[in-house]
C-alpha cells in the first residue's frame, strides 16, 4: 500500500466538492416527490397495514417483533414510542414530507408520507 | 513485520474497533442532527488507520470480524448495514487511496459517503421502498464533516505511529 499522505492537500478539496454536489443532485431528484402530503401509509413487511389520514389527530400501535407507536398530529407524523433496539425510528422526529419516511428496522416498519386523496374536499396553501 | 505482530495488531485494533462502535451509542447525536443512524463513525478510524499501517487485507479482516462480533450487541438488521456500509467505504477508499493527490481527508470523506450511500441501499432493499432515500442529501453532507473528522483523528494517529515505529 503506497503511504497515504496525512497532510490536508488541496485536491482533498475534490472529494468535498463532489459529495456536495451528489447531495444537491439527489435532492433535486426527489423534489418532485416531496409535494403537501395528504395522508399516512403505514407498511410492515412490505404490506399496507392501514391508511391515515394526516389531518386527524391519531395514534396506532403496530406490533411485530417490536411494538411501534405511530402519532399523528397537528399535520405531522412520527413513531412516538418504541422498544426496538436502535430506536432510530424515534430520532426521525416529525415529518409531514413525502419522501421523508420513518422507517423501524427491526419491526419492518415504514411510515410513508405521502401525497393524495383525503377527506378534505380543498386544500388552501 | 512478523506474521504474529500483523495478527497480535489487527486483533488489538478489531478489539478498538469493536469497544469505540459500542462508546459512540452513548452520544446521542440524532439529538442535534434527526437523521436516522446519524453516528460519527469512529470505527472507521480503525479502518483507515489498519489501511495506512497494515495494508488493504488486514483492513478487511478487522473490519469485517468487527462488523460480526458488533451484531453480538446490535442485532442482525444492523449486521446488513455496517457490513454493507463498511464493505463499500473500503472498496472506495482502497480504490483512491491510488490517487496521488488525495491525503487521509479526502479519502475519509469518500469513504464516509460511500457508507451512507451503501447504508441507505440497504434500506431501500430491506423495506422495498425508494422514499428513505429522502435522507440521502442531508446524510451526504454530514458525510463530509464526519469524514473530516475521521481523517484528522487519523492523521494525528499516523504522526505518533508512522509505519517506520511498528516494523
Amino acid at each position: 500500500m503506497p503511504d497515504i499522505k496525512t497532510r490536508f492537500s488541496k485536491w482533498d478539496i475534490l472529494p468535498i466538492a463532489a459529495v456536495a454536489a451528489l447531495a444537491l443532485a439527489v435532492f433535486l431528484l426527489f423534489l418532485p416527490i416531496t409535494e403537501p402530503a395528504a395522508q399516512v401509509e403505514i407498511y410492515q413487511g412490505g404490506n399496507l397495514l392501514t391508511t391515515l389520514p394526516l389531518d386527524k389527530d391519531t395514534i396506532y400501535t403496530v406490533t411485530g417483533a417490536y411494538t411501534n407507536i405511530v402519532t399523528v398530529k397537528d399535520g405531522q407524523v412520527a413513531v412516538t414510542q418504541s422498544n426496538c433496539p436502535g430506536g432510530d425510528c424515534k430520532n426521525c422526529g416529525w415529518s409531514d414530507t413525502a419522501g421523508k419516511s420513518i422507517v423501524c428496522l427491526p419491526n419492518g416498519l415504514e411510515v410513508r408520507v405521502v401525497a393524495g386523496n383525503s377527506n378534505v374536499d380543498i386544500v388552501v396553501r | 513485520m512478523t506474521r504474529t505482530k500483523k495478527l497480535t495488531l489487527c486483533a488489538l485494533l478489531t478489539a478498538l474497533a469493536l469497544g469505540l462502535s459500542y462508546a459512540e451509542r452513548f452520544l446521542p447525536l440524532q439529538l442535534l442532527i434527526p437523521l436516522p443512524g446519524i453516528k460519527l463513525g469512529l470505527a472507521n478510524v480503525v479502518t483507515l488507520v489498519a489501511l495506512c499501517l497494515l495494508g488493504k487485507g488486514c483492513a478487511l479482516g478487522i473490519l469485517t470480524a468487527r462488523c460480526l462480533l458488533g451484531s453480538l450487541f446490535g442485532g442482525l438488521s444492523g449486521l446488513a448495514f455496517s457490513l454493507a456500509g463498511g464493505l463499500l467505504s473500503l472498496g472506495v477508499m482502497v480504490l483512491t487511496a491510488k490517487a496521488k493527490g488525495l491525503s487521509v481527508y479526502g479519502i475519509s470523506v469518500l469513504g464516509a459517503a460511500a457508507h451512507n450511500i451503501a447504508q441507505i441501499l440497504v434500506a431501500m432493499g430491506l423495506m422495498s421502498t425508494v422514499f428513505v432515500a429522502a435522507y440521502l442529501p442531508w446524510l451526504l453532507l454530514t458525510a463530509v464533516v464526519t469524514g473530516l473528522l475521521t481523517g484528522s483523528i487519523c492523521a494525528g494517529v499516523l504522526k505518533i505511529l508512522p509505519k517506520e515505529k511498528l516494523l
